[in-house]
C-alpha cells in the first residue's frame, strides 16, 4: 500500500503539473498559475452547473419530481467527464514516458495501472463535485419537501460524487485502451483513432441533443421522462439515492465500483503486457527511395504543422472540435433554415439575431485552439527549430498563420450560410464576418503569445499539453471572456443608439486582435528566444 | 570557420557554466572537445549552433555572428545534439525532406545525397516508417544523415557516438574525414578520448567552465595517451 500511495503521488503530482508552466519556472509563479487554472474551471463549472440546476429544479419542484434534477445532472457530469478524460487515458495511462523506468522497479504492475487510474479518477472527481454540488446546493434552497436540509442528504451526495467519478473512470479507461490498441496494431493507426474518436463524440452529442429534448418535455411529463431513462438505471438509482433510498444508493455505488475494480484489477494484471503491446511499432524496411522533389522553407514549415495536427488525433480533436461545430451550425442552420425563421417569427423582433449569431460563432472559435499548444507541442523537437535557419518572427508568424488557415475559412463558410439562413441583411452579414474575422486574428496572435508565456516543454505526452495546460486553457476561456464583454458592450451601446451597440464591440474585437499582433510581432521573439 | 571568442554563458541564479572561452577551428579540422560531465561541452556546443542564448563574448561561423546574422551562421551549419529527439508524428523520409526544404536543397542534390549516405548507414529501407517506430541508433542515423545532407561548413556534434553500433561509427568516421577534406570543419564533444585522440586533428579540454588545454593532438598527447592527460588536467591521477 506504501508503494501505491508513493506511486499515486507521483501519477497525481504530475497530472497537477501539467496544467501549469514549464518545470523551468518559478514555484510561486507556477502554484499561482495552477491554482488560477483550476479556479477557472471550478468557476466555469459551478456557474453552468448552478444555473441548469436552478432552471431545471424551477420546472421540476412544483410537480415534486426533483429527482431528476440529480439525474440530468449526473448525465452531465458522467458525459462531460468521459468528454474530458476518455481522450486522456491513451497518454496518461498507458504511454507514460516514465513507463519502463517504473515498470523496472520493484512495484506490481497493477499498483502502476492502479495509481494511474487514481489519477484519472481524481479528474472525474472534479468534475463530479462541480457539476453536483450546486445541483444539491439548489435543490437545499429550492425543494418543496425539504429535503435538501437534512444533514443525511448531504451524506447521501458526497457518497454519489464521489461513486459517479468511479463509473466515469472505468469507462474512460476501456475507451482509453481501446485506442491505444487501434494505434498499435492498425495498419493506419492514426485513421483508426480518428474514426472512433469521430464515432464516440456523434453519440456524445447525440445524447447531448436528446437530452435536451428530454428536458424540454419535463413540464409536461416529469414522471414519463423518468420512466423513459430506464435504461440509465445506475443514475436513476444514484439519484433516488441522493434524495432518501438508501438501497438504491448502495446499488448505485456497487455499480461504479465494481466496473471500476474490474478495470483496475483486469488490466492491472495485463498491463505490462498492455504497455508493451499498445508501444511496439517495428518500422517496416520495404522503402523504395525515388527522386525526391525541393519546395520552399514555408511550405515545409506549414506541412509539418499540418502532419502533427492531423498525424495526432488528440491534437486534432481537441483543436478542431470548434471548427467542426462552427460549420455544422452553418450547415444545419441552412438545411433547417424555414424552422429556424419560423421561430424568429415567433419570438418577434425582441430577439438580436446578428449577435446572436456572433457570439454562438464566437464560442465555436474559441474552442479552435491550435495555436495555443503550438509552441509546448515542440517541447522536445524545439531544437530542430532553433537550429533551422528561420528567424523566430517568421516562425512565429507561419505558427499563427497557420490557425488563421483554417479558422478563417470555417468563419466565411458558416458566416455566409448564417447569413443566408437567417436572412441577414448585406450590412449585417459583412458586420457577422467582419467581427469574426477580427475575432479569428486576435485568438490566433492571443493563443500563441499564451503559448510563449506558459510553455510546457516538458510534458510526458501530446495528451498532457493538448488537453490539460494553461495555455490551452486560457487559449479556450480569454476568448471567451472576451465574447462576453461585447455582449456587454453591445447592451451598454444599445442604451445609446443601434450604431454604437455594433460599434463598441467591433471596436474592442479590432484592439483586441491589433494588441495582441503587435505583442506577439515586439515580444514574440524574444519569448521563442528564451525558452 | 568556428572563432569562439572570450565567449561566457551565466545561468539565471549566477551559475556561470563557461568562463571567457577562446577556440579557434580552421577549415578541414576535426576539433575533439573533451571534459567531465558539467564541464560545459553542451553548452558551449548548444551555444555555436544558435540553440541557446548566451551572455558574453562571440562566436562566429564561417564569418557570421550567431547574434547578429543567426540565420546566415544556421545556414552553413549542422547540428547534432546528444539525444536528437526527431519528429515521431513524420516517417524518416519525410524528416529528411523537411531539413532539406529549410536549407533549400535542389531536388536532384537531396535525392542523391539521401540515397548515398542512407544505403551506407543501411536506413534507406526504413525511410517509409514513423519515425516513432525507429530504434535509438536509427534515430541517430536520421539524424545524421539530416546533417550530412545539408553538406555543412561546420558539423556540430554532441557526443555523436552514443547509440550507434561499430560499423555506423566506422561509417560516420569516415563521412567525417571526407568532409573535413572537402573544406568544412568538425566541432564535437565525447567521452570516448581513443576515438578523439585518433580522429581529431586538435583537441580542447574543458573544466568547470574554463578551457584548460588545448591544441593539436599529438602535441597535446605527447608520448603519454589523451586518457593520461585528461586524468591529470582533471586532477583524478
Amino acid at each position: 500500500m506504501k508503494k501505491f500511495f508513493a506511486l499515486l503521488k507521483v501519477s497525481v503530482k504530475s497530472m497537477l503539473l501539467s496544467s501549469v508552466s514549464n518545470s523551468r519556472g518559478r514555484g510561486r509563479k507556477k502554484a499561482a498559475t495552477g491554482v488560477g487554472a483550476i479556479v477557472l474551471i471550478a468557476f466555469l463549472g459551478l456557474y453552468m452547473s448552478g444555473l441548469y440546476s436552478t432552471m431545471l429544479m424551477q420546472v421540476l419542484s412544483p410537480v415534486h419530481m426533483e429527482v431528476l434534477v440529480f439525474v440530468f445532472m449526473g448525465m452531465a457530469a458522467l458525459v462531460g467527464g468521459l468528454l474530458f478524460t476518455a481522450f486522456a487515458v491513451k497518454g496518461v495511462v498507458f504511454g507514460g514516458k516514465d513507463n519502463d523506468l517504473l515498470l523496472s522497479m520493484p512495484v506490481s504492475a497493477t499498483a502502476l495501472m492502479a495509481s494511474r487510474v487514481t489519477a484519472i479518477y481524481f479528474e472525474n472527481l472534479l468534475f463530479s463535485v462541480f457539476v453536483l454540488g450546486p445541483a444539491g446546493a439548489v435543490c437545499a434552497f429550492m425543494t418543496q419537501s425539504g429535503v435538501g436540509h437534512s444533514v443525511l442528504f448531504w451524506v447521501r451526495l458526497v457518497v454519489a460524487v464521489l461513486a459517479l467519478p468511479l463509473l466515469d473512470t472505468a469507462l474512460s479507461v476501456l475507451f482509453g485502451a481501446l485506442v491505444a490498441f487501434l494505434s498499435a496494431r492498425v495498419s493506419k493507426g492514426v485513421l483508426g483513432q480518428n474514426i472512433v474518436m469521430a464515432l464516440y463524440l456523434v453519440a456524445v452529442f447525440w445524447f447531448a441533443f436528446n437530452l435536451s429534448g428530454m428536458i424540454e418535455g419535463l413540464a409536461a411529463n416529469a414522471a414519463g421522462v423518468k420512466e423513459s431513462l430506464s435504461w440509465a438505471a445506475p443514475i436513476l438509482w444514484m439519484a433516488d439515492g441522493i434524495m432518501g433510498d438508501w438501497v438504491k444508493l448502495l446499488l448505485f455505488v456497487l455499480c461504479c465500483a465494481v466496473p471500476f475494480a474490474l478495470v483496475v484489477f483486469g488490466l492491472g494484471r495485463v498491463y505490462r503486457k498492455a504497455v508493451t503491446a499498445f508501444a511496439a511499432r517495428s518500422a517496416r524496411s520495404d522503402y523504395k527511395l525515388s527522386a525526391q522533389s525541393a519546395s520552399g522553407q514555408k511550405k515545409a514549415l506549414l506541412l509539418m504543422e499540418c502532419k502533427r495536427l492531423f498525424g495526432i488525433p488528440m491534437y486534432f480533436w481537441n483543436s478542431c472540435l470548434g471548427l467542426i461545430m462552427l460549420v455544422a451550425a452553418g450547415v444545419a442552420a441552412l438545411v433547417m433554415q424555414h424552422d429556424l425563421r419560423g421561430f424568429m417569427a415567433m419570438v418577434g423582433d425582441a430577439l438580436p439575431v446578428m449577435p446572436l449569431a456572433a457570439l454562438v460563432m464566437g464560442f465555436c472559435l474559441s474552442m479552435c485552439v491550435i495555436a495555443a499548444p503550438s509552441i509546448s507541442l515542440e517541447g522536445k523537437y524545439l531544437w530542430i527549430l532553433r537550429e533551422a535557419p528561420v528567424d523566430e518572427k517568421s516562425l512565429l508568424r507561419l505558427k499563427t498563420g497557420f490557425q488563421l488557415l483554417f479558422s478563417v475559412p470555417c468563419t466565411l463558410a458558416a458566416g455566409v450560410c448564417l447569413t443566408i439562413a437567417l436572412e441577414l441583411s448585406a450590412a449585417d452579414g459583412a458586420v457577422l464576418l467582419l467581427a469574426m474575422l477580427l475575432f479569428d486574428l486576435g485568438h490566433a496572435a492571443f493563443g500563441m503569445l499564451v503559448g510563449l508565456a506558459f510553455p510546457k516543454l516538458d510534458a510526458v505526452n501530446e495528451t498532457v499539453v493538448v488537453k490539460q495546460s494553461l495555455a490551452v486553457f486560457l487559449g479556450m476561456l480569454v476568448p471567451m471572456a472576451a465574447l462576453g464583454l461585447c455582449a456587454l458592450l453591445y447592451w451598454l451601446g444599445g442604451m445609446v443608439s443601434a450604431w454604437a451597440a455594433l460599434a463598441l464591440p467591433l471596436a474592442l474585437l479590432a484592439l483586441c486582435a491589433a494588441a495582441c499582433v503587435l505583442i506577439l510581432a515586439k515580444k514574440g521573439p524574444a519569448m521563442l528566444r528564451a525558452l | 570557420m568556428l572563432r569562439i571568442e572570450h565567449y561566457s554563458k551565466t545561468y539565471p541564479g549566477g551559475k556561470k557554466a563557461v568562463d571567457d572561452l577562446t577556440l579557434h577551428v580552421r577549415p578541414g579540422e576535426i576539433y575533439g572537445f573533451i571534459g567531465h560531465n558539467g564541464a560545459g561541452k553542451t553548452t558551449t556546443l548548444r551555444a555555436c549552433a544558435g540553440v541557446m542564448d548566451f551572455t558574453e563574448g562571440t562566436i562566429a561561423i564561417d564569418g557570421h555572428d550567431v547574434k547578429k546574422d543567426p540565420v546566415g551562421a544556421k545556414r552553413v551549419t549542422a547540428f547534432l545534439p546528444d539525444n536528437p529527439d526527431l519528429y515521431e508524428f513524420m516517417k524518416g523520409i519525410d524528416y529528411l525532406n523537411f531539413i532539406a526544404d529549410l536549407y533549400d536543397i535542389p531536388g536532384a542534390q537531396r535525392t542523391a545525397d539521401i540515397a548515398q549516405y542512407g544505403d551506407a548507414f543501411e536506413l534507406t529501407g526504413n525511410l517509409g516508417s514513423a519515425i516513432g517506430s525507429y530504434s535509438h541508433g536509427m534515430r541517430q542515423k536520421l539524424a545524421l544523415i539530416s546533417a550530412f545532407i545539408r553538406r555543412p561548413r561546420l558539423l556540430i556534434l554532441d557526443e555523436p557516438f552514443v547509440g550507434l553500433d561499430p560499423a555506423a561509427s566506422h561509417i560516420m568516421k569516415g563521412y567525417l574525414a571526407d568532409l573535413c577534406q572537402s573544406g568544412s570543419a568538425v566541432f564535437f564533444s565525447t567521452h570516448v578520448l581513443e576515438v578523439a585522440e585518433k580522429l581529431c586533428h586538435q583537441i580542447a579540454i574543458i573544466k568547470d567552465g574554463r578551457l584548460v588545454k588545448c591544441g593539436p593532438t599529438e602535441q597535446l598527447v605527447g608520448d603519454s595517451s589523451l586518457e593520461d592527460v585528461f586524468l591529470e588536467l582533471e586532477g583524478d591521477k
